[in-house]
């Protein structure tokens, strides 16, 4: 397994040979499975969470379902996985095994309490047990236990609560993780820093209904003839783990390191969620669609762009993006454009034009023997559409070029 | 028959399509079955659409699937071809008709019955497509077929490798479906014959014989032992397969021609036992007619493509044909076809020995076509049409495919015949 060096990062005080890590869940279900993680290459991991195992969890059947665009498999997944269904002694057991086994990979231990005492009970087990750090489940969407997982972070003076009873009981940093099922997630981010939160992990799933079945009428998973509005995640959501991340680094009442998460199943969008402010990364969908192999892409693909970009330290990348994150009030409206075609490479499909006609300004006409769209600049919105919808993308022939001085374009009234 | 694609693969291919503005897949279809239309249905899951567009446009969707020349018709113009490589509609048009055949979707509607009988003589592709419009307009369509059964070179010339008999009867039950009735061991060859028909009522006769007449290099052999035709061949093939295997098991075969039935022969030869199957051409792969997939099919089945070469003459032994003189080529100047001539290498002829020689060096219209006075027989035998496929000044008579064509492609047939149907409904004042 390889060691980059630009890789090593130091999150929370704990040190990481790299940041990425397996998320809380049925990927970081047993030590076994989280090992064979570590051997893979991933720096840490946050193992499924565990419950004091006063209610008895049980999984519903089926409890996943994958979510498909055309001929793309698993684009989304929706799960009502529970939080760990093992006795909580094997799952202590476990993190004992991988701490003694792998002791220069990071431990994280994801709880979920029912009462105070069990927060303050799991904890201290945890840190007998050599976790390196804490994180806290308060953003499951979906758990069957009433008073439980997201319905904590809504009823927000309770994120405070426990994560102080955590604090108070243990010595380790803590991760509070937040779900995007909330108007403002910066909100519960508050309560739980006033609780004593060390940092934060965003996303959990988000709250979905990914299909209906036609013939029963009943959401994906079918479990028994009933579904849930449950958790989903993988690539779909990815935009609002990126949104949720950017909104806790930029808030100013805030300013704790963040662990970010959702849909990362490459080196690109890994940096990305770098880039909004993400110290650590954490994966699953990723991992049930390909398994742990991911991870060797993920962290050479890092590497190379930090290389290549002369960055010596991951850390120094974090956040980069943040400045240019704005509220639209800020954009410069003096500067616009249009599509630019570099109509020697079209091929002729003319989807630009159907959708030039249908949802932009109308500014294509249609070359019927030549098979090519012919620009009129002067009502060319610089909408882009059309660059959406072109075949040839790599590199794109249809480019934003900046006109200056561009008149404004406003169609006449129809007639 | 190699199973078609599934659900996911179809799907995926669709997403390939690039769902073109004035597609040019459209413009490239003869019988007008609109790829661009059902590919765009198939891609949203509008899968009984899709075989919607395809069967009431074509209403032998499926087996134009399988045997259309999809690379010189609808998947010539592909745009994707400028990305990767053109869209698989055969292979779509296929899915799409053989998964609504599996729901039992039948999309076919027949308006009310008119009172008006058409004849339609011949039961391959066009005769069929002839019938399956009338029939759908109210008309009452009959088809008269000479054999014992529908489909003409679909049902006793296309080999069971490339479609079984239970893929075209299934095409056939959707024809059946629209009650057109079918009279079998009937045939309709003398104008006698044919103003008959005007007696009993029939309103317009159509007629869409084909073109079955094997031509021969050799005509005084023709019947002796060791030389067949290619359709005579492929036909016993399929109906005695048993019989034919037992015949070619570890013989050697030379099949003459360059076309898709020398394809077919030589393939069903292989596939019978034949040891060695080689095709002898007299011009180079690239002029050889057989279509793109039909030669690729050949190639990868290892059969032996002796290009350049002229048969002259059959080497017979003992009443038997044992093998042929052959010359080799150099290709010349164009000919009148655009081909460049093959031109014979002096001092090349050498004897290459066969146990059988297979003969598809191409078909004409049965000259018996002439015994229909009303009709004007053209060069090879083609029975003359005007634009809406009238072949008579004077009767309601029309003809299309393969008769007038000569041989040709399915999906043409089912153009003419389409074609036909619309003249007569239109002459028919409905």
């Amino acid at each position: 397994m390889t060691r980059y060096k630009r890789l090593e990062t130091t999150f929370l005080g704990v040190k990481f040979e790299n940041p990425v890590m397996l998320s809380s869940s049925p990927v970081s279900n047993t030590g076994e499975m989280v090992g064979r993680s570590f051997d893979a290459g991933f720096g840490g991991v946050v193992f499924k969470t565990i419950g004091a195992g006063k209610e008895k969890i049980i999984h519903p059947g089926p409890r996943m379902a994958g979510y498909n665009y055309h001929a793309d498999r698993l684009v989304g997944l929706q799960n009502v996985e529970q939080i760990s269904d093992r006795p909580m002694k094997d799952n202590f057991a476990d993190l004992a095994y991988l701490k003694k086994n792998w002791p220069t990979k990071v431990i994280v231990s994801s709880i979920m309490g029912f009462t105070r005492q069990e927060w303050r009970d799991l904890a201290k087990a945890s840190e007998d047990v050599g976790a390196d750090m804490l994180e806290l489940n308060f953003s499951c969407p979906h758990m069957t236990v009433e008073g439980s997982g997201m319905k904590v972070s809504h009823a927000q003076a309770l994120v405070g609560e426990f994560t102080a009873e955590v604090k108070n009981a243990t010595s380790l940093p803590v991760l509070a993780k937040l779900t995007p099922n909330i108007t403002d997630i910066t909100e519960t981010a508050k309560f739980a820093k006033d609780g004593g939160a060390d940092g934060f992990t965003a996303i959990n799933t988000v709250q979905a209904l990914s299909g209906i079945g036609l013939d029963d009428y009943t959401p994906r998973p079918n479990v028994a003839g009933k579904g849930a509005m449950s958790g989903y995640s993988g690539p779909a959501v990815k935009p609002i783990g990126l949104r949720c991340i950017a909104q806790l680094a930029q808030a100013e009442n805030l300013g704790l390191p963040l662990s970010g998460c959702g849909g990362i199943e490459n080196w690109i969008d890994a940096v990305e969620y770098l880039l909004v402010g993400s110290g650590t990364l954490q994966i699953t969908t990723g991992v049930i669609h390909y398994g742990y192999r991911i991870i060797e892409d993920i962290l050479e693909g890092m590497d190379f762009y930090l290389e290549e970009r002369g960055v010596e330290r991951l850390s120094d990348i974090v956040g980069k993006a943040l400045p240019n994150i704005v509220p639209t009030d800020q954009f410069d409206l003096a500067s616009q454009g249009v599509a630019n075609y570099d109509l020697d490479r079209c091929i002729g499909c003319g989807q630009c034009y159907v959708i030039c006609q249908d949802a932009g300004g109308q500014c294509l006409s249609w070359e019927d023997t030549s098979r090519r769209p012919v620009m009129h600049e002067d009502r060319c919105l610089g909408c882009m559409i059309c660059s959406f919808v072109c075949p040839v993308a790599t590199p794109p022939m249809i480019e934003y070029r900046v006109v200056p001085g561009k008149p404004e374009i406003l169609p006449p009234v129809s007639r | 028959m190699e199973p078609g694609l599934t659900m996911n693969q179809a799907l995926a291919e669709a997403a390939r399509c690039l769902l073109c503005y004035d597609a040019p897949c459209a413009a490239g279809c003869p019988a007008s079955t609109a790829p661009d239309v059902f590919i765009r249905k198939l891609r949203f899951r509008n899968l009984k659409g899709a075989a919607k567009v395809i069967k009431e446009r074509n209403i032998m969707g499926g087996a134009c699937a399988i045997v259309c020349p999809t690379a010189s018709l609808c998947a010539q113009g592909c745009t994707a071809a400028g990305l990767d490589e053109p869209i698989r509609i055969g292979e779509l048009q296929r899915f799409i008709v053989e998964h609504a055949w599996q729901m039992g979707f039948n999309p076919l509607r027949t308006a009310a019955p008119n009172g008006l009988k058409v004849a339609i003589v011949g039961a391959g592709p066009a005769g069929l497509a002839c019938a399956a419009e009338l029939a759908k307009a109210g008309f009452a369509a009959v088809v008269f077929e000479k054999r014992s059964a529908a489909g003409g070179m679909l049902q006793y010339g296309i080999p069971n490798h490339r479609m079984s008999r239970a893929f075209i009867e299934r095409e056939l039950e959707d024809i059946r479906a629209l009650g057109v009735e079918f009279r079998f061991g009937s045939a309709v060859e003398t104008q006698t014959d044919v103003d008959r028909l005007r007696a009993d009522g029939f309103a317009a006769v159509f007629v869409a014989t084909g073109a079955w007449q094997c031509a021969t290099l050799n005509v005084d052999h023709r019947d002796g032992t060791g030389l067949v035709d290619g359709m005579t061949f492929l036909l016993r093939a399929k109906d005695r397969p048993d019989e034919v295997g037992a015949e070619l098991a570890g013989r050697e075969v030379l099949v003459v021609g360059g076309g898709d039935t020398a394809m077919d022969a030589a393939v069903t030869a292989q596939r019978a036992g034949a040891r060695d199957v080689s095709i002898v051409y007299r011009r180079s792969f690239s002029e050889m007619p057989g279509s793109a997939s039909e030669k690729e099919l050949a190639l990868r089945a290892g059969i032996h493509f002796v290009i350049l070469t002229q048969p002259v003459d059959y080497v017979i032994t003992d009443g038997k044909v044992t093998g042929a003189r052959v010359v080799r080529t150099r290709l010349g100047a164009p000919d009148k076809s655009g081909r460049r001539r093959p031109e014979d290498l002096p001092d090349t002829e050498h004897t290459v020995a066969a146990d059988l020689i297979i003969e598809a060096i191409g078909l004409t219209p049965d000259p018996s076509i002439r015994k229909l006075d009303a009709l004007t027989i053209g060069d090879g035998e083609r029975i003359v049409v005007n634009e809406a496929q009238r072949a008579s000044a004077d009767l309601p008579l029309y003809a299309g495919g393969d008769a007038v064509r000569g041989p040709s492609l399915v999906v043409k047939a089912v153009r003419d015949g389409k074609a036909a149907a619309a003249a007569i409904i239109k002459e028919l004042g409905q």
